[in-house]
């Protein structure tokens, strides 16, 4: 039974290997990153390369520390007060927590989606048109238009919604908000895209329309996806890390993690023995 | 083998479970128990009717009461005087009339001792105690309106007096009784909506009495309470929600906050007293008073600082039930701290933060005994112009007649009741109309 879902994952992620370029530039580096929550040592010296062009999926049981470092990537642990980062992460070579960093920018660069989706109670064209706005990427309306309708297409959304735009976000099905919140953060054009179980709250088949999308956007962006589900890391995923109380266990090319992993760790938890 | 991530099953080999028994639902204990329970359903139930039925009586009284004291209120009866300009030999310069000087070009034209003779005149020796003391003033203003009258003979409605209004409402003494069945024969007697009520201030004479100068001032009073109270406490609910460090200090503010909310309102006139109106010696110097006494101006402050927690608590709940999700979705498009606040959580907190000022903005305007200790308790019959003049605000004033004795007041005291009970619950009614209006929805 371990052995066959074992060969299936395998074969899927051999299947989906196609773009994998073990060469690719670094796009966001973390060295001997630390992070407590004021005693809780959560994350324990992870270094980890985020390849451009790819999308790099974290693994591992509830807990143990996936979402935390995702957090860190685009500083939205700043927000929890207890929350203490050490270490050093680079976006293009250049400190993110250094002092002159600009926080606001840097979550501009660096655009994130949640597990929940999270539309705003505005109109679906407020809900896109917002970041542009604030970060003052559009010059007139009709630039604004266009910035709308672009992301809303690249997220796979237009069709759907392009009669009904001045409907409210949050009227629509789990699915659409979540292809929605993607639209919103590829709108003020991030160059990496942080995703926190964008599935986990959506069904297989609106599922599906984001693991499609995903695809899509491969190859513009630098994407990090946290998943629970062992055949979404294998399918959507070039690269994977699997986390392990802290701990970053093993990263690699995903076809290596699931056909050969290196750690006896990995391989009980890609066969299924816990998580 | 033991793997820490899957704890193992406890096993199920150490005695034998005996066989299921089945309940018996049928048993006496059983039954009584139902019973029992029924009777406690019961019970539970008739107390919360008694308790819901006492309180509506309670309402239904005073609002009974209030009604049927104070509608009188509104209205008031007139008696038609009929004045035969030309014999009663008045000498006025018409020219002066619709000059500044009218007034008192009438006055020194005896017009007071006129009306009274013509009173005579129409009615007999009662005449006088049939018109209000203050019927030429009406006079006066009719002549005001159009000096023509004068040229001849003209019946102007004036204010009865209390003693004929008594009479007609309930028993009057018999002269006012004869009075009144002989006014009423010759159709002499109207009752007519009493727009003086509304529109004049305090008086000595109750015919005269009107709410508007009381209204003004609790207008003036709300302004001032509401431009202090409600940017202050909503940029403190922001600052202590969004921005404060959670630690023992601000701990320490959450609970003074909460104590100010249940501090006894007199003694935020004392604190107004003290800070508003007080003196102080400096360096040799004798400061202050700050602010001139009987004030709209120091009545707005002080309510405000009374109110001034009710909003914080109101508008830090409305804040914290902003989902955190909204908070993360626009920082993560990379918002600012204060375009997060102003674009989403305020937006949204805004009905309830509304709601809570309007609730405490409607406390405000009920409020008596901090406003006495400031010196709002004046005699004022000219209303305020500005928020220095010296005012009186509605509930200062319903305190203020209830404490007259002449008896025409009472019927003045509970309509001004009824006005300030018509305002609160209309604030109340649109307190709850945002709230259900924007329920929000997610
Ligand atoms: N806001 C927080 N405050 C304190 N501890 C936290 C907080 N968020 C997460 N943790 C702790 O950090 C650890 C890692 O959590 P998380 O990153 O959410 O795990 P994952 O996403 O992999 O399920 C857990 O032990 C969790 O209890
Ligand atoms: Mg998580």
């Amino acid at each position: 039974m371990n052995d066959l879902t074992d060969t299936t994952l395998a074969q899927t992620a051999r299947e989906h290997a196609d773009m994998a370029d073990s060469a690719a530039p670094v796009k966001m580096a973390a060295r001997d990153v630390h992070v407590y929550y004021g005693e809780t040592h959560a994350i324990k010296g992870v270094s980890i390369d985020i390849d451009m062009d790819h999308v790099t999926a974290f693994i591992g049981p509830s807990g143990c520390g996936k979402s935390t470092f995702l957090r860190t990537l685009n500083r939205m642990n700043d927000t929890i007060a207890a929350a203490r980062v050490e270490g050093q992460i680079t976006l293009d070579g250049e400190d993110i927590y250094a002092s002159g960093m600009d926080v606001v920018q840097l979550r501009a660069r660096v655009g994130m989606v949640f597990q929940k989706p999270n539309p705003f109670p505005k109109s679906i064209y407020e809900n896109v048109a917002y970041g542009p706005r604030i970060h003052g990427l559009a010059a007139s309306k009709s630039d604004m238009d266009a910035i709308v309708e672009r992301s809303l297409r690249r997220a796979g959304l237009w069709d759907e919604v392009k009669d009904r735009l001045t409907d409210s976000g949050t009227a629509m099905s789990g699915g659409q908000q979540q292809r929605l919140c993607i639209a919103r953060a590829i709108a003020v054009d991030p160059e990496v895209i942080l995703m926190d179980e964008p599935c986990s709250a959506l069904d297989p088949i609106a599922t599906a329309k984001i693991e499609e999308l995903i695809h899509e956007l491969r190859g513009n962006y630098a994407i990090v996806i946290v998943t629970h589900n062992m055949q979404q890391a294998a399918r959507v995923s070039q690269r994977t890390a699997f986390f392990h109380l802290g701990n970053l266990v093993e990263y690699g090319v995903t076809s290596d993690i699931f056909t050969n992993p290196r750690e006896d760790k990995t391989k009980d938890y890609i066969t299924g023995r816990y998580g | 083998m033991s793997d820490p991530l899957m704890p193992e099953l406890p096993s199920a080999g150490g005695g034998t479970i005996a066989p299921r028994q089945p309940t018996d639902w049928t048993t006496d204990a059983m039954r009584q128990r139902i019973r029992k329970r029924y009777a406690r359903e019961r019970r539970f139930r008739r107390l919360g009717l008694v308790a819901v039925v006492m309180s509506a009586a309670f309402l239904a009284f005073l609002l009974v009461t209030m009604a049927s004291q104070g509608l009188g209120g509104f209205f008031r009866t007139e008696v038609a005087l009929p004045i035969d300009f030309p014999q009663t030999g008045i000498e006025v310069d018409k020219a002066a009339l619709d000059q500044p000087g009218a007034d008192l070009a009438l006055a020194g034209a005896g017009l007071e001792n006129i009306v009274g003779s013509a009173a005579i005149a129409a009615f007999g020796d009662y005449g006088p105690n049939v018109i209000s003391d203050n019927a030429w003033l009406t006079v006066r203003e009719a002549i005001k309106h159009d000096p023509s009258i004068l040229d001849g003979r003209a019946v102007i409605h004036v204010p009865a007096s209390a003693e004929i209004d008594r009479a007609i409402s309930e028993t009057g003494t018999p002269e006012a009784e004869a009075a009144v069945t002989k006014l009423q024969a010759e159709n002499a007697i109207t009752e007519g909506f009493n727009w003086r009520f509304l529109s004049a201030s305090d008086s000595t004479d109750p015919t005269q009495v009107g709410i508007w100068g009381a209204l003004k001032g609790s207008f003036f009073t709300m302004l001032v309470t509401f431009l202090i109270a409600f940017p202050v406490g909503v940029l403190a609910a922001i600052y202590l929600e969004e921005y404060a460090p959670k630690n023992r200090w601000t701990d320490l503010v959450e609970v003074s906050i909460n104590n100010l909310a249940a501090v006894p309102s007199i003694i935020f006139g004392l604190l107004g007293l003290a800070v508003f109106l007080g003196t102080w010696t400096l360096f040799g110097h004798k400061v202050g008073p700050l602010l001139p006494r009987s004030a709209a101006l120091v009545g707005g402050l002080t309510l405000a600082l009374m109110i001034m927690p009710v909003i914080v608590i109101a508008s830090r709940n409305a804040i914290k039930a902003v989902p955190p999700s909204i908070r993360d979705a626009a920082l993560g498009i990379g918002a600012s701290k204060v375009q997060v606040v102003f674009h989403h959580v305020l937006p949204l907190a805004l009905p309830g933060i509304l709601t809570g000022t309007i609730i405490g903005m409607a406390r405000a305007l009920g409020e008596t005994a901090p406003l006495l200790l400031v010196g709002m308790r004046a005699f004022i019959a000219t209303p305020p112009d500005s928020l220095t003049d010296k005012a009186t605000v509605l509930p200062v004033q319903i305190f203020l007649w209830s404490d007259e004795v002449s008896r025409g007041f009472v019927e003045k005291t509970s309509a001004a009741i009824i006005v300030l009970l018509v305002f609160l619950l209309a604030m109340n009614a649109v307190a709850i109309y945002l709230r259900n209006k924007f329920e929000t929805r997610w």
